[in-house]
């Protein structure tokens, strides 16, 4: 009798618990709108700006980030559309986290993964394409369609993974380029242009580089391609962005071989893989050089600057991966409910409003995908940033036409800044147009291929007796 | 119907939801993806490839060998200090015993951030000996986890028995080696099952330490940054194989001499 009572309390406080969990999704349901978005941590405005740190612009505009953005956001769409929303907001700490998370039966509406995850998230059929109205410039609310760089919806039209073109599936939020943020005293810019610089032993135990295996292979093959890069037969060729797509993109059994080949060198000759020290080393001095992701440049070299360190971004000559990050909406999450696919759209151009992608802008130090369109607020910003206050001989112009307008000449988008940030905070934010010239973006490993490099990468960090 | 008595064993329910919910129920998840392939068909193909591999089985060598080198360090320095702690016979120990377990309330990846730089000081370049710094990084973090089972073993041996020994003409070496150090081996035992475990799989410490080497820990991290939860399970389920088994030795000593220690509770 005594098991029997025992089973009971058992299997009663299994359904008390599985009814309170089920009531908990009913209420949500009822009149508020739910919409679930992942992204990745510190990656949205938090708010909390004290007024000294407002941005006042030349135009006259005034920007300060009182309030969280989802709150903001939450606030503003039921003013513009008279419905209430509830945005339950996570984040993620890597591209294979979200993906794991999705496979354990997650669901969420929007999400901002990178590049090559959402290429292969679309190649698995689990992406919903933007509805035509998001794409409608008319529209005085879409300010995604109205604000993005004309550069960013040529890259994302170009893009394309089995016959679908990825301006019509992702709205970019952050971009960048890969180079190395280094320590001048020590580097001569020559060299940190050069990828080799990872297995340069004239800076042994001095490089560090990141633990991640797209960014080491993109490294490695750009070494093991140096000499074609550099020719000058290649680069004259007509169809040298497609061929220099082409050769960054090769996942042939031979060529990881080779790759791997010179990450094992990398290995022996770099600080370390890092995840995160990255930064810190250089500010305290442990390592020369660390490659680093274009978005995290400005953040460095400011925080150097602050403990009187001066340091630089390179990007190398031969080439160099343009990445970004990008909302897409989930079949999963979204599940044909017409309502919250506007409630994500909505969402998207929320945040892209200029004032909004400055803000995100200034809380993170990446590099939005928004450009502005009609409104000069973020090349305002660009040079309240970095513009130089006097016209001197210390100064250059630096011009981001082709970023603006679409017209690498345009005389409106030309910023006189300092040298030291030419070469430094503006460059990593925004990347000279030969620097895009020769940026080529990575696509996702097809299974079988992400089966021989991770494979390849393994080997590499294994300790092996019987090699 | 029935009178509700509150039993002892109902007192155990919350536990068994517990462990139900978050022990068993992922080690079923983790024994199904063992022995499943990428399309859920039931395969042993994952555990020839790990005693096959040369990178999985000298990762495991590796493990091992950080593990057992931190365990003996650990304990060379441990039991001197212990043994000082608990049989020094002055009030001190408290406080010195305080000194040694304080570290513990500081989390353990600022005070590897602290050592880093200290160490920087004394090498200059922490790349060049990652080993060294792994076991010396490993061993400051779990250096209280050995000295504290081994003091509260030392600290329980009757001191009638070293003064027995020594009464019927031991020499102080003889009192060590025959009746403290015998009746100390419980206190060792959980010392070294609370040190070499947790050297075997923590990662963060070789992160930390610029140690760019796998351990089990990141082997198993790595299968799942390349979505390849079927190979990554397998050697979860190893490594948890590996520690059953080692419990279960160390288990073993401990029962054997609890009837002759009678220090051990």
């Amino acid at each position: 009798m005594k098991r029997k009572t025992d089973f009971i309390i058992l299997g009663a406080a299994f359904i008390a618990a599985i009814a309170v969990s089920l009531t908990g999704c009913q209420k949500a349901k009822s009149d508020t709108l739910v919409l679930r978005v992942a992204n990745w941590e510190e990656y949205i405005d938090e708010g909390g700006w004290d007024s000294s740190e407002a941005i006042d612009l030349e135009n006259g505009t005034t920007i300060l980030g009182r309030n969280s953005m989802i709150d903001d956001f939450q606030q503003w769409y039921e003013q513009t559309y008279h419905k209430k929303i509830k945005v339950e907001y996570s984040t993620f700490g890597t591209n294979e986290d979200l993906y794991n998370q999705l496979t354990i039966g997650d669901t969420f509406d929007l999400v901002c993964p990178s590049e090559y995850m959402i290429m292969k998230l679309l190649s698995e059929d689990k992406v919903v394409p933007f509805s035509n109205e998001f794409f409608d410039t008319d529209n005085k609310e879409n300010y995604y369609a109205r604000g993005v760089s004309p550069f960013i919806r040529e890259m994302l039209n170009k893009q394309e993974i089995n016959g679908l073109s990825l301006g019509n599936y992702v709205a970019g939020y952050m971009w960048g380029t890969l180079g190395f943020v280094y320590n001048p005293e020590k580097i001569s810019r020559a060299e940190a242009e050069d990828w080799n610089l990872l297995r340069n032993p004239k800076y042994a135990k001095r490089i560090t580089t990141k633990d991640s295996v797209r960014d080491c292979y993109f490294a490695g093959l750009a070494m093991v391609e140096q000499d074609t890069l550099q020719s000058d037969d290649f680069l004259q060729k007509n169809d040298y962005k497609e061929q220099l797509q082409e050769l960054l993109n090769n996942t042939d059994s031979e060529k990881i071989a080779q790759v791997g080949a010179v990450l094992r060198e990398v290995k022996d000759n770099a600080y370390s893989f890092e995840t995160d020290s990255g930064k810190s080393d250089l500010v305290s001095g442990k390592v020369y050089a660390n490659l680093q992701w274009s978005g995290d440049g400005p953040y460095s070299m400011q925080q150097a600057e602050e403990d009187g360190v001066e340091l630089k971004y390179a990007v190398p000559k031969s080439c160099t991966n343009l990445w970004f990050d990008g909302w897409c909406m989930l079949k999963s999450g979204i599940d044909d409910n017409a309502e919250k696919q506007q409630a994500a759209e909505a969402f998207v151009n929320y945040i892209s409003k200029p004032e909004n992608a400055i803000r995100n802008m200034n809380y993170i130090g990446y590099t939005s995908s928004i450009a502005g369109g009609d409104s000069q607020d973020i090349f305002d910003y660009i040079k309240w940033c970095y513009g130089a206050e006097e016209d001197d001989s210390d100064t250059e112009d630096y011009p981001l036409g082709y970023f603006f307008s679409g017209n690498e000449n345009d005389e409106n988008y030309v910023i006189r800044a300092d040298k030291d940030m030419v070469t430094g905070q503006l460059y990593a934010q925004y990347p000279s147009k030969d620097v895009i010239d020769r940026s080529v973006v990575m696509a996702c490993f097809s299974p079988d291929a992400n089966r021989q490099i991770s494979k390849m990468w393994t080997g590499i960090r294994c300790f092996n007796p019987f090699d | 119907m029935k009178k509700f008595y509150l039993k002892r064993s109902t007192l155990g329910i919350p536990y068994i939801l517990f462990l139900s919910l978050f022990v068993i129920a992922p080690l079923i998840i983790i024994c199904y993806y063992a022995f499943t392939n990428g399309a859920g068909q039931f395969t042993l193909q994952n555990l020839t490839a790990f005693f096959t591999s040369g990178d999985a089985i000298g990762t495991l060598i590796y493990s091992l060998l950080v593990a057992v080198v931190t365990t003996i360090v650990c304990l060379l320095i441990a039991y001197p200090v212990a043994f000082i702690l608990a049989k020094g016979g002055y009030k001190r120990g408290n406080v010195l015993l305080m000194l040694f377990i304080m570290p513990m309330w500081i989390n353990f990846t600022l005070r590897i951030t602290a050592l880093k730089e200290i160490l920087t000081l004394l090498e200059g370049n922490l790349a060049f000996h990652p080993f060294l710094n792994t076991i010396l990084g490993m061993t400051y973090d779990f250096l209280p986890f050995m000295i504290l089972p081994l003091y509260n073993t030392l600290v329980k041996i009757d001191s009638s028995y070293t003064e027995a020994a020594s009464d019927l003409g031991a020499k102080t070496s003889h009192v060590f080696f025959k009746v403290i150090l015998p009746l100390s081996i419980p206190g060792i035992v959980s010392g070294v099952t609370m040190v070499f475990l947790p050297a075997m799989t923590n990662y963060v410490v070789l992160d930390m330490m610029y140690n760019s080497t796998y351990i089990m820990g990141s082997l198993i991290g790595s299968y799942f940054n390349a979505y390849d939860w079927n190979n990554g399970s397998l050697i979860s389920l190893i490594l948890l194989i590996l520690m059953l088994i080692i419990s279960w030795i160390t288990g073993e000593f401990t029962d054997s001499d609890e009837t002759t220690g009678g220090a051990y509770e």
